[in-house]
């Protein structure tokens, strides 16, 4: 009983010591943030006046301020995340506090502009969320701005079509992208193609034909039958497939009507072009339960000789594997979707990233001048390398990457852009660039409307019915069809 | 007054908890009720639409999908997450060897100490039929075919249950475990007197002194059965969502994904209002208020 | 120990080997797994993503540790959560026991009504009234404080319940009679209630401590500066979000796995500290025999 109550008592005074320990602790930050607190108050209200009397965006900066959250604009640890926001103020003189959550994003930016939480700048990357902000007023009107600002009107900065992304339905320019985001399409091991002497697949039958192969003839030459053809993320993503029979994923418009392809007569030999493969194990049998990154460390790791993923990761999955091995024969190669009857191919291009300005910014005019800097050199560098002595430095007209840098990968929320003047400085990573090119060509958006993520849930249950083999691919698709129309999710 | 004189120290011992609950429970509790009356748009106006949300969730089909999916795997999981753990604390008890018991009560809570992300990966992990443990155990000791536990609708529930089940019983036994600690010796030693066996002893002491432990562990897990979540959300892929998506996946849906939140914030209401009819259903039976 | 099992005939033989067997068979359901998420975490990264039952380290290395370690800067998170999870733990013990102890009156004018009061709070989902309680946090000054994450769950029902259910098992006679000697509440409570229920209290402790280390939607909703992040939110980006399209660095298995590790350490240290009560009130129990 006494040992009881002594290690109590001891528990009891580390308790204490640990609360008077912490609660000084908390003073002193207290009184470390007091000064920076009032400055910044000032600042504020320096900038209101200024906003008051109409100030353009070309505004001295002295006294700017600006309240970002965003998702993958910044430094990649706290640090360097105080060095990055320095670093924005010198070069643009804008005073930025940059808060990038590290997870649960959406539901950080619903909680924050549904309490009245007033940030400048806030970072999207999702074409369906733009559309409901625009219904429940949270966006401002930027067209105004972007056609007269020097720099965002310029093509050569952002092409003038890719403009109708970011409109709002009458037509109005209601966000600004934060890079250039790039499409999906199958990946595939070339050294393994050549290995089996085979030639890039053009048809369905071709493909079929190396999947199978790459299942069949130990491509990895360890001996063991532990290779598939084929991975992918539940439907993400077979559109390079799909793209054969000319079905688009989501919705697509058909004379004023909506319609999903996927849930069509079309789609059921493609079901069960899929069904035949995991019969016979050419497909990955996880397929179903895979997230992106189980797929990647399948096709990483030489278990699998086809993916479809986005064409950056051709060549991070290059440098992956030679970062490892400097000899490695590992080659991924981007593969052009198939060609439907009428030698169309259909693939898919992400959802762009973007920056909106909510209605209630207190600094709209900083958060104006930012969106254009971060589109011209300096800020595209910034987005891309980093920070100057941090990830890299400069002498003349030569960059040199610091260890940091290397290991941030050349990307701060922005490894592409669309700004032609500006150039990489050191170039792209292997085999990325035919795999943009591919994108270029034939990569498209998707059109998600209200009701998708109810629809999708519909779609996806039969259709990956259908692809294991768990249900007949027409029965599949006539009940996903049915439920569809009976929910009034689609028109026809 | 003399109410007070006798009891005023307890009011006074009580009155942190109502303030803290008032700010931080009834307040925004009374709030998300507005919500739910609202058009509840991320800025500008919020008009008040009466019950509009309420009716939109009731005519939604998905909601009763959700709420019979709520139904069958919670209750499953209020079942097995009793039974279990009692029948294991029971077990530990009856281990003579202190060392084993400690190990073994040590190793049984592990899981609890794991977010459901953790576990929830190393299971689709142990299930996967490409090179998981559990397909490799049927494929090579019982020769089967690898199964996909995972994708196949008819397991998915049981899946649930199962899990849930493995995760929490180390640490609902502890509560068992710590109501058997604290039974009063000489009752035993009565017992031993009459003759009882370990079997009878089980029968006759133990269980009817777990009594009180027992009403508050099932009135506990009552309230929890309707908010399942994280579980679901984790486990769940697209062939078994039908089967598997639980009431709160559904305002997750609503309000994060949809960006609905005046129809996700009715739902959550209904599943506030069910949860309050359950308990008081169980506190009925279970005559908790006179424990 | 006691002449309880003084009778032992090859039947309570065999039953206590069976007894061994099923809490055995039970443990390898527990220890496999988390074997199979340690080895990984001391595979080399290549190794680590190789698909095979792992049980031991494959091509040992630590270098999933050093990059958790390198990346994440971890000593702040690690301090933060320390600090959230002592005085929250500290604090919700005490603040739940003394309500639970009020619950033990039977008689207490108004007890049924408060009951009812708590037992609501505890039928509240989270996810209703989140944007409420970031208005009330954030009225109060508190979004990006650590404050505000102690006072996230100060106190619960749950604890309420079991503390009560603990007390009502420490005779109540023994209240009486010490009241008759002129003993006042708060005394009762401290030196006598507090005392013989410490098995209850450990509970209580332990449930929480792991609860609060393990917080994570109020340190991602209240919490916007890094510098405060606690551990649990620095290292999810790590261990789940390996979906991120432009996400470009490559989070192998044997980070992944490091990183649940390191999360669970503090986890594994504290429990068997607080396992002991459990064991020392076993004890005190049989020495009264």
């Amino acid at each position: 009983m006494k040992k009881v109550l002594l290690t109590m008592s001891t528990i009891a005074v580390a308790g204490t010591m640990i609360l008077t320990g912490c609660g000084s602790e908390t003073k002193g930050n207290d009184a470390a943030n007091t000064p920076t607190n009032t400055q910044s108050n000032n600042a504020a209200a320096n900038t209101s006046t200024g906003s008051s009397s109409n100030e353009t965006a070309n505004a001295p900066a002295g006294d700017m301020k600006l309240r970002i959250l965003d998702a993958n604009v910044g430094g990649k640890t706290p640090e360097e995340n105080t060095q990055f926001e320095a670093e924005i103020k010198r070069l643009t003189g804008i005073e930025a506090t940059l808060e990038k959550p590290a997870s649960d994003y959406d539901q950080k930016v619903l909680t924050a502009l549904s309490s009245g939480e007033k940030y400048d700048l806030i970072e999207l990357s999702d074409l369906g969320t733009l559309a409901t902000f625009v219904d429940q007023g949270v966006l401002t009107d930027l067209t105004d701005f972007v056609t007269k600002s020097s720099v965002l009107s310029d093509p050569t900065v952002i092409p003038t079509k890719e403009w109708d992304q970011l409109k709002d339905k009458d037509g109005k320019i209601v966000a600004v992208f934060s890079k250039f985001q790039g499409g999906t399409m199958p990946i595939v091991r070339k050294d393994w193609l050549d290995k089996l002497n085979l030639k890039e697949p053009k048809t369905l039958d071709d493909y079929y034909n190396v999947l199978k192969a790459f299942k069949e003839k130990d491509p990895d030459g360890n001996g063991k039958n532990d290779t598939y053809g084929l991975s992918t993320s539940d439907l993400y993503d077979i559109q390079g497939f799909m793209s054969s029979a000319g079905l688009k994923y989501r919705y697509v418009m058909k004379d004023g009507k909506r319609t999903i392809p996927y849930a069509t007569e079309a789609a059921v030999p493609m079901y069960e072009w899929f069904a035949k493969l995991v019969k016979e194990g050419i497909m990955d049998p996880n397929f179903v339960t895979n997230d992106t990154g189980k797929m990647r460390n399948l096709f990483l790791t030489d278990r699998v000789g086809m993916v479809t993923y986005w064409d950056a990761w051709v060549g991070m999955f290059n440098n992956m594997r030679t970062q490892e091995d400097p000899n490695t024969k590992f080659q991924a190669e981007a593969l052009n979707g198939i060609a439907g009857a009428d030698g169309k191919v259909l693939l898919r291009r992400g959802d762009p990233d973007f920056w909106i300005i909510p209605a209630n910014a207190e600094h709209p005019d900083a958060a104006k001048k930012f969106l254009e800097f971060w589109h011209t050199e300096p800020g595209i560098t910034l987005g891309s390398l980093g920070i100057e002595k941090v990830d890299y430095s400069k002498s003349g007209d030569t960059y040199m990457l610091t260890d940091m840098g290397k290991e941030h990968n050349s990307d701060h929320g922005v490894p592409f852009w669309y700004n032609e003047n500006v150039k990489a400085p050191f170039g792209k990573l292997p085999g990325v660039q035919a795999a943009q090119d591919i994108v270029k060509q034939n990569a498209t958006l998707e059109l998600s409307l209200p009701g998708w993520e109810d629809a999708e849930k519909i779609v996806k249950n039969y259709a990956l019915k259908a692809m294991s083999g768990q249900m007949d691919a027409a029965e599949a698709v006539k009940k996903m069809h049915d439920e569809l129309m009976s929910k009034n999710l689609i028109d026809e | 007054m003399k109410v007070l004189k006798r009891y005023g120290a307890l009011y006074v011992m009580m009155a942190p908890v109502i303030a803290y609950f008032l700010v931080f429970a009834y307040y925004p509790l009374v709030k998300g009720l507005q919500t739910s009356f609202q058009n509840y748009r991320l800025m500008g106006d919020r008009p008040y639409v009466g019950f509009t949300n309420y009716s939109d969730v009731l005519h939604d089909s998905t909601f009763w999908d959700a709420m019979v999916n709520t139904l069958v795997i919670g209750g499953g999981i209020l079942l097995f997450s009793f039974a279990a753990p009692l029948v294991i604390a029971l077990s530990l008890n009856e281990v003579l060897r202190t060392w084993y018991k400690k190990i073994a009560q040590m190793i049984l809570y592990v899981p609890h100490l794991l977010s459901w992300v953790v576990v929830g990966g190393i299971w689709i992990f142990l299930l996967s039929p490409d090179s998981g443990l559990v397909n490799m155990v049927l494929v090579h000791v019982f020769h089967r075919t690898p199964f996909n536990f995972l994708a196949d609708a008819s397991w998915a529930r049981w899946i649930m249950i199962l899990l849930a089940t493995w995760k929490e019983m180390g640490y609902t036994c502890i509560l068992f475990l710590a109501g058997i600690v604290s039974i009063n010796p000489s009752l035993y030693e009565a017992a031993r007197m009459d003759g009882a066996t370990r079997w009878q002893q089980l029968i006759r002491v133990t269980l009817p002194q777990l009594g009180n432990t027992m009403k508050v562990v099932f009135l506990l897990n009552t309230l929890g059965i309707l908010r399942i979540f994280d579980e679901v959300f984790v486990l769940r892929n697209p062939t078994i969502a039908t089967k598997v998506d639980v009431l709160m996946m559904y305002t997750f849906q609503k309000g994060i994904l949809d960006i609905k939140l005046g129809p996700a914030s009715a739902a959550s209401f209904f599943v506030l209002l069910l949860t309050l009819a359950l308990t008081l259903v169980v506190r009925r039976v279970t005559r908790f208020d006179e424990v | 120990m006691s002449d309880r099992f003084e009778r032992l005939g090859w039947k309570n033989k065999t039953f206590d080997t069976l007894n061994a067997l099923f809490l055995l068979a039970l443990m390898l359901t527990m220890l496999i797994p988390f074997i199979n998420v340690l080895a990984l975490s001391f595979s080399s990264g290549v190794a680590s993503m190789q698909p095979d039952i792992v049980l031991w380290p494959k091509a040992f290395s630590a270098e999933g540790y050093s990059i958790v370690w390198k990346s994440l800067d971890i000593w702040r998170p690690l301090m933060n959560s320390v600090i959230v999870t002592v005085i929250g733990t500290a604090l919700h013990v005490m603040l739940s026991s003394l309500a639970g102890y009020v619950f033990i009156y039977p008689r207490l004018p108004g007890r049924k009504i408060m009951l009812t009061f708590v037992l609501i709070t505890m039928m509240v989902p989270q996810e209703a009234i989140m944007i409420p309680l970031y208005v009330v946090n954030k009225d109060l000054h508190l979004i990006n404080t650590l404050t505000a994450l102690v006072l996230s769950g100060l106190v619960s029902g749950f604890s309420i319940l079991l503390m009560r259910s603990f007390f009502l098992n420490v005779p109540y006679e023994m209240a009486e009679s010490a009241k008759i000697d002129g003993a006042g509440e708060f005394r009762i409570f401290l030196t006598m209630y507090m005392r013989l229920a410490a098995a209850g209290l450990a509970t209580v402790v332990l449930f929480e401590f792991v609860g609060r280390w393990n917080m994570f939607t109020a340190p991602v909703m209240f919490i916007n500066d890094t510098m405060k992040y606690t551990l649990q939110v620095a290292l999810k980006a790590m261990i789940i979000d390996t979906n991120s399209n432009s996400g470009t660095y490559m989070i192998t298995t044997n980070v992944r796995m490091a990183g649940i590790i390191i999360s669970i350490i503090p986890l594994m240290a504290v429990y068997p500290f607080v396992q002991k009560y459990f064991m020392k009130g076993i004890l005190l129990g049989a020495s009264k025999e």
